[in-house]
């Protein structure tokens, strides 16, 4: 058996949920602060309402992850014209993302197979 | 109303600095964003204690994330620098340690409590001692007194203590039997003496201290009622003491006295001392006079200048602290001087980070970037630095706390130095966090001049390579070796002061001769020789001398450099005039011989002398001297203070001995041949041939011989007497030179550093000039005057400093010379030597300087 070779994805596994959260969100393309917020609130259904604090934090550990960079300031065009910094994902970033849905994955199988979920409609 | 945008941009500033720069803004707008569509205050409220919730949560874990990226920055800044890193490290911890080791002295002695209830109000009365008054005399009289509460009075005295299967040598302390609750110091277990315990056949009690009931009743409360034998009087145990009370200094056990004085010679005296507590509202300066008045009332004649000079009432607090107090004031003065210095060193270190990173910093200026930044940053590091010497410091404190017991202890076990101590703590906390954030924050504080705007920038650019000479940085590191140098120079000239003083003391003639003699004591109260002491001080002597590679042999009862008093009174000569005082002590045949003191006139006592019916004496020079156009006093009659009717004949004048040691003058003496009264505590004294200490256990088992029921004690060497009693004097010397040596050597590798450094800012500069034909001597000599500058301006300050710290140096060792000019030129010739040497090192990379490399290298 080959010596497992330390992998710096699994290093950031499990993944925070509104880092989880934060990154499906940036696969659809760039956003902005408040833009992944309003985001995330959505797609929970309310139920995932980060505070700026919170919002902020994860942005700036992403970045020193590597998850996550800034691309240029420029305007938003839903809200006004004033300028916002936008992040997009890095391929770190998106690999992490799916190393995470995997590892989901893999455990809502196990889930499956011992409280054996009745197959969707 | 406030503008709530204002309240949260002000609560954004708690994040720690580099999270504010990034975020500030966006956290700022999104929260506009969000605030102006709320629709109600009810909303609004909500919405605000969220915000709340989430900062209370996102400020602490972004300070722990920047924290932990500093402190890892720090780490490796330092490893980078390890060198310089180190000493600085090595200097705080020194510099942190000795001053929190001293400091737990002063909180020993000046800031804890002492044993005893409301001290500020008891006193020490001297002069008074009236034993003739008796117990009724003395109860009547400190009753009936307009300014004292209470007195007490006690006497102490070594004394042979056997209880359940052993016997040892204790202090024990006679006392009235209103000791304790005059203290108010009542007994942890049992009961303090009752009224009238101080008369004969009541007086068979005893209080024992706690840490003899520990070691011999193991803490067992039964030890209450059972008898031990004090000089073999058999006596019950009533009471137990609390812990940590010894007062008198490292007493052991307590017992009444019975104001009687039969047992010894009431002409040799008894040292009593006298306690009081003042009445409520009364001063002790009203308490004094008014204790002169009684004390002269009660006099059965006038009393002489003399006498009422002596009549004081001295506050017993300032008494057990006194000797200590100043001392250890004056020596918290010099370790804070250390401090900082070595604290001006650390700076040096930080601020040449500053400079190194001076370039970044105004560019980062330009670009917009906040300079808390680098304060975060600079903070991190100076206090990771001090908290590190502060835990390294500790043990350095607790030697030095150590060090400062055997020099000079306290005079009560309550006051016992110890850094396990709250306010130890605290201050080696607050002193490292006042050093990390002084030098973290100085240094820091220059960051805020270099002006953050691009017409700076540009300005600086144009001259960073040879800037630094005239910025902030410099000139603060200008003050700094400045500072440094007046502190050394004041530590070295104290040093050369108090070495000068030490020097001197050790050469000074005793009067006799400290090596090759060996001395033991031994204690015949409660043995079967208590009444005929002469019979075994010859049978013992017998012994000792014939021990091989022994000299001679003798006894005397009082041997220099002991912690008794002498007994003294005033001797008239031939019987008429005023009488000179005379310090008695009996000795046996030989004693001069084998201390090596000369006798310069007359002869030595022989055998024959001590069952003469016309007693003899000798006298030493001191003596002699006290009589006006005496020189020579052998043959003529001396009359005892005491007796009007005894007579002694001076057989001979020997050298004056030191009684004290090197700085007593020499007291005036006179020596009888040792009788019956004289013996009952005398020491021996043995010159031997070869190693002294090899003599130590053949000595004193020839002396056991002569008597195994006899404990014998205090076996030790003339030479380490000696050296106890300099103890003192040895520690505070080697503290000042220690200190000041460590001062001129963090003096070096400031003004090194500075030299060094300010060559590498300036490389640019003197390529030109070398390129231009200066050569590097000139280049080398004018560097030189430009670093000396500051050295200089420090030496100005310095000389001032050392005259002042001259005077308080006396406070340590009073045979210390005050310091004068010459000592503060050597020391100045000392430290501007060692700074031109050190800035000549420093510059000595310019020779190897190739102009065009330099130059290319721009």
């Amino acid at each position: 058996m080959s010596k497992p070779k330390p992998n710096p994805i699994d290093a950031l596994l499990p993944l925070p949920l509104p880092v989880f959260h934060m990154l499906l969100a940036l696969t659809e393309g760039e956003r902005h602060g408040y833009a992944l917020k309003r985001e995330i609130l959505h797609r929970t259904g309310g139920k995932l309402n980060l505070g700026s604090g919170a919002l902020y934090g994860s942005i700036n550990k992403m970045l020193e992850q590597s998850l996550i960079e800034e691309s240029e300031e420029r305007p938003d065009s839903h809200l006004d014209d004033e300028r916002r910094r936008y992040y997009r994902i890095t391929p770190l970033g998106r690999r992490v993302a799916h190393a995470e849905a995997v590892r989901l994955r893999q455990l809502v199988e196990l889930a499956e197979d011992s409280l054996g979920f009745p197959e969707p409609a | 109303m406030t503008d709530p945008k204002t309240i949260y941009r002000l609560l954004l500033k708690l994040y720690p600095a580099r999270f504010q720069e990034e975020y500030t803004t966006p956290l700022e707008r999104q929260f506009w964003d969000e605030y102006r569509e709320l629709p109600n205050s009810g909303a609004r409220l909500l919405f605000w204690l969220r915000a709340l919730a989430d900062l209370a949560v996102s400020i602490p874990l972004e300070f722990a994330r920047e924290l932990r990226q500093d402190v890892a920055y720090a780490a490796r800044v330092y490893r980078r620098r390890s060198m310089a890193t180190g000493l600085a490290l090595i200097a705080l911890a020194l510099a942190i340690g000795a001053t929190t080791g001293v400091f737990s002295v002063v909180n020993a002695v000046l800031l804890r409590g002492l044993p005893f209830r409301d001290p500020g109000r008891l006193v020490q009365l001297e002069g008074y001692f009236r034993p003739e008054t008796g117990a009724a005399g003395f109860h009547g009289w400190r009753t009936g007194t307009s300014y004292l509460a209470d007195a007490a009075v006690y006497r102490t005295e070594e004394m042979n203590l056997s209880a359940t299967h052993e016997a040892r040598r204790i202090k024990a302390a006679e006392t009235s039997a209103n000791f304790f609750a005059l203290l108010g110091s009542d007994p942890e277990i049992g009961r303090a003496f009752a009224d009238g315990e101080d008369a004969p056949g009541k007086d068979n009690v005893a209080v024992i201290g706690n840490g003899l009931w520990q070691q011999f009743f193991g803490g067992d409360p039964r030890a209450l009622g059972s008898t031990i034998h004090l000089n073999g009087v058999q006596m019950v145990v009533v009471g137990i003491a609390p812990p940590g009370f010894d007062y008198p200094g490292a007493t052991a056990l307590w017992t009444p006295t019975i104001f009687d004085f039969a047992h010894v010679s009431r002409a040799r005296g008894i040292w009593w001392t006298s306690l009081g507590r003042l009445k409520p509202r009364l001063t002790l300066a009203q308490a004094g006079s008014m204790f002169r008045a009684d004390m002269e009332r009660q006099a059965p004649r006038a009393l002489t200048a003399e006498e009422r000079s002596k009549l004081r009432v001295i506050s017993l607090r300032d008494l057990l602290s006194g000797h200590v107090r100043k001392a250890s004031l004056v020596l918290l003065g010099v370790v804070i001087f250390v401090l900082l210095t070595a604290c001006a060193n650390v700076a040096h270190l930080l601020l040449s980070r500053v400079a190194e990173r001076r370039q970044e910093m105004v560019l980062r200026a330009a670009l917009g970037a906040s300079r808390s930044r680098l304060v975060q940053q600079l903070i991190t590091e100076a206090t990771l630095l001090t908290l590190a010497a502060a835990a390294a410091g500790m043990a350095v404190a607790q030697w030095a706390s150590r060090l400062a017991e055997t020099a000079q202890p306290a005079s009560l076990a309550a006051q016992a130095y110890t850094i396990l101590d709250w306010r130890v703590f605290g201050f080696a906390a607050g002193l490292a966090m006042l050093t990390g954030l002084l030098f973290g924050v100085f240094p820091a504080s220059l960051i805020g001049r270099m002006q953050p705007s691009a017409e700076a920038f540009l300005t600086q650019m144009g001259r960073t390579q040879a800037g630094d000479r005239h910025s902030g940085v410099s000139r603060l590191r200008g003050v700094l070796i400045a500072m440094q140098t007046a502190f050394t120079l004041m530590l070295v000239a104290g040093s050369i002061t108090m070495g000068r003083g030490f020097l001197k003391l050790m050469r000074t003639d005793l009067g006799f001769r400290t090596d090759h003699v060996v001395t033991m004591r031994v204690a015949l109260s409660g043995t079967a020789f208590e009444k005929r002491g002469m019979a075994y001080f010859q049978a013992a002597l017998e012994r000792l001398r014939a021990v091989p590679g022994v000299e001679s042999a003798a006894a005397v009862e009082f041997l220099p450099l002991g912690k008794d008093g002498l007994i003294g009174g005033r001797f008239k000569l031939d019987g008429i005039g005023e009488g000179e005082l005379g310090m008695i002590a009996g000795t046996t045949p030989d004693y001069f011989r084998t201390m090596g003191t000369p006798i310069l006139r007359g002869r030595d006592f022989t055998a024959a002398d001590e069952r003469r019916p016309d007693p003899v004496v000798m006298v030493n020079e001191a003596f002699v001297h006290q009589f006006a156009g005496e020189r020579d006093l052998v043959g003529r009659v001396l009359v005892s203070p005491w007796n009007e009717k005894q007579k002694y004949t001076v057989i001979g004048v020997t050298r004056t001995e030191r009684y004290f040691g090197p700085g007593d003058d020499g007291e005036p003496q006179v020596f009888t041949a040792a009788d019956e009264q004289s013996s009952w505590n005398m020491t021996f004294v043995a010159r031997v041939h070869g190693k002294t200490e090899a003599y130590l256990p053949v000595c004193r088992d020839a002396i056991r011989a002569a008597d195994p029921g006899v404990p014998v004690f205090g076996v030790e060497t003339l030479a380490a007497r000696f050296s106890a009693s300099v103890a003192q004097s040895r520690f505070y010397t080697t503290a000042v030179l220690f200190f000041g040596v460590f001062a001129l050597l963090l003096a070096v590798i400031g003004i090194y550093g500075v030299a060094s450094f300010s060559i590498a800012q300036r490389t640019h500069e003197i390529g030109v000039r070398l390129a231009v034909g200066a050569s590097s001597q000139r280049l080398r000599t004018m560097l030189l005057w430009q670093s000396l500058v500051p050295v200089a301006a420090g030496m100005v300050l310095g000389v001032a400093g050392a005259m002042a710290f001259g005077r308080m140096v006396e406070h340590l060792v009073d045979t210390a010379d005050p310091i004068r000019i010459p000592m503060c030129a050597a020391a100045g010739v000392l430290l501007a030597a060692t700074a031109a040497v050190t800035v000549w090192m420093a510059t000595r990379r310019i020779v190897r300087m190739d102009p065009m490399r330099v130059l290319r290298a721009e």
